[in-house]
């Protein structure tokens, strides 16, 4: 951190971390912890670098990763910015079509 | 909108769920039978289901308040009624199962500006009196939001509709999955399994996960989302780990394997058990009440593990993915829910399906399934 200076907020809480030696605090997930950019395998390719173990089918696992926000770069995050997502396909298996693709608003 | 706007919602709330679940069975009655077996499940768009474990058939269904999700639930002891986080992980009510009253409701933010969510993690005490939540806020400022300390809050169960903490105590992060003993310890999964006592807030850990001192096992992978209240009494979390040959620890010749951690809720005996190879990704596993020697587990197969061989003794290929898995007290059917809207039933022996039960309303996404008897 020697030739970078913090100029705003969040930059100023890292750096204190770092002053108060608290950084270790943050410590890789082992078990879940919700609305994380998480990036253990489970989605794309399965544990084992196949697809065999990924949910059968991808709709199964649709909205048990979307509620907690499991994979929110992926599924739509629908815990705090999208809680209406599925409002149209209360069955994913028959209704997948009526789900869309989210984007972030623009702030007014 | 407070409570009591709340509650003058529900019937609207409930005739236009009514009018929008075509061939919905939603029936509120009747009661259900002292001594009879059942099984709660919930789904999209906010239902629970009562489905009798005699007849495999859809015995009654409620609907609730609010928002579905995750919809993970708890039975209280006296089988009367059913405890459900929902409203995207914001919420816990209480329904009574022989009528659908909503009877007990606790918001787990406290303070206004507080955003507060509970992942998956509440549970009943051993007399059905408190209820224990660990509540994660944060504090929605105008410009940035600032992250809380997590809090483990009582409920008094009898508080109704706008039920406030009786007490609060500090707790780790990451927890999420509880159980209760029968001596009134609290066990939540995070981790570590820690061991609680709910009357000073005293943090134990019963069973170290993260922290494990196995001699050349690497950490534990640990997947904590399903509160089962298995009828063996058994807290049983599933790991995954390697095991390495040496002191080199060398990942290509390590040995890849599936265990539990579990807790005897009657006694507090805790074990950390290796139970086969890991072949396969199981969501969730337990134990069977009938011989303490098996365990199942489920995803994309059914199977069936020797604890003491470590080894599969049989799976079953299954129609789909299910998350959850449940099995009736006599240990002779496993029911498996979660994912979509259908149970499927497994003789617990054999490992042959035996039927499916399809449910009015959507998916039942991520929530937990529970076998109790009233």
């Amino acid at each position: 951190m020697k030739h970078l200076k913090a100029i705003n907020n969040k930059a100023q809480l890292l750096s204190q971390a770092v002053a108060d030696d608290s950084v270790e605090e943050v410590v890789a997930m082992s078990s879940l912890a919700g609305c994380t950019a998480t990036t253990d395998p489970g989605w794309e390719i399965d544990a084992f670098g196949g697809v065999t173990s990924l949910c059968q089918p991808m709709e199964a696992d649709l909205y048990g990763c979307a509620d907690p926000c499991w994979w929110p770069a992926q599924v739509p995050d629908m815990m705090n910015t999208y809680p209406d997502w599925n409002k149209d396909a209360m069955n994913s298996k028959d209704d997948w079509r009526n789900l869309g693709t989210v984007f972030p608003q623009d702030k007014n | 909108m407070d409570n009591k706007q709340l509650t003058s919602l529900m019937p609207v709330a409930a005739l236009i769920l009514g009018v929008l679940l075509p061939g919905s069975v939603l029936a509120k009655e009747p009661a259900l039978e002292k001594e009879h077996e059942y099984m709660v499940v919930a789904n999209y768009p906010n239902n629970i289901h009562v489905i009798d474990l005699q007849t495999d058939q859809l015995y009654k269904s409620c609907e609730l308040p609010d928002a579905f999700g995750p919809g993970v639930t708890q039975i209280a002891p006296d089988g009367k009624t059913a405890y459900i986080l929902n409203n995207h992980y914001e919420d816990i009510y209480g329904v009574n199962l022989d009528n659908c009253e909503v009877t007990f409701h606790a918001s787990m933010s406290l303070q206004k500006g507080e955003r507060t969510k509970s992942i998956f993690s509440f549970a009943i005490s051993a007399d059905g009196n408190e209820l224990y939540a660990v509540q994660n806020p944060t504090m929605l400022y105008r410009d940035h939001y600032r992250v809380q300390p997590p809090r483990l809050a009582v409920y008094d169960t009898g508080a109704g509709l706008n039920a406030k903490p009786i007490r609060t105590f500090p707790s780790p992060r990451q927890v999420t999955v509880m159980q209760t003993g029968d001596d009134g310890t609290l066990y939540m999964a995070g981790a570590d399994i820690y061991k609680v006592d709910v009357n000073t807030g005293k943090v134990d850990v019963a069973i170290p996960s993260r922290n494990w001192q196995r001699p050349l096992y690497a950490p534990p992978d640990v997947l904590n989302a399903w509160p089962i209240q298995s009828p063996s009494k058994d807290f049983t979390i599933l790991y995954t780990t390697a095991k390495f040959q040496d002191e080199s620890y060398n990942l290509e010749t390590a040995d890849w394997i599936y265990g539990f951690m579990n807790v005897n809720l009657e006694t507090g005996e805790t074990e950390t058990t290796d139970f086969g190879p890991l072949t396969e990704i199981y969501f969730t596993g337990i134990r069977s009440p009938k011989d303490p020697n098996l365990v199942y587990g489920v995803l994309n197969r059914l199977a069936k593990y020797d604890i003491k061989k470590k080894e599969l003794v049989q799976a079953a290929e299954l129609d789909h993915s299910y998350y959850c898995i449940a099995i009736n007290h006599d240990g002779s059917k496993i029911y498996l829910g979660g994912t979509f809207n259908d149970v499927a039933i497994y003789n617990a022996d054999s490992m042959e399906k035996l039927g499916n039960i399809q449910l009015p309303g959507g998916d039942m996404a991520i929530s937990t399934s529970q076998i109790f008897i009233r």
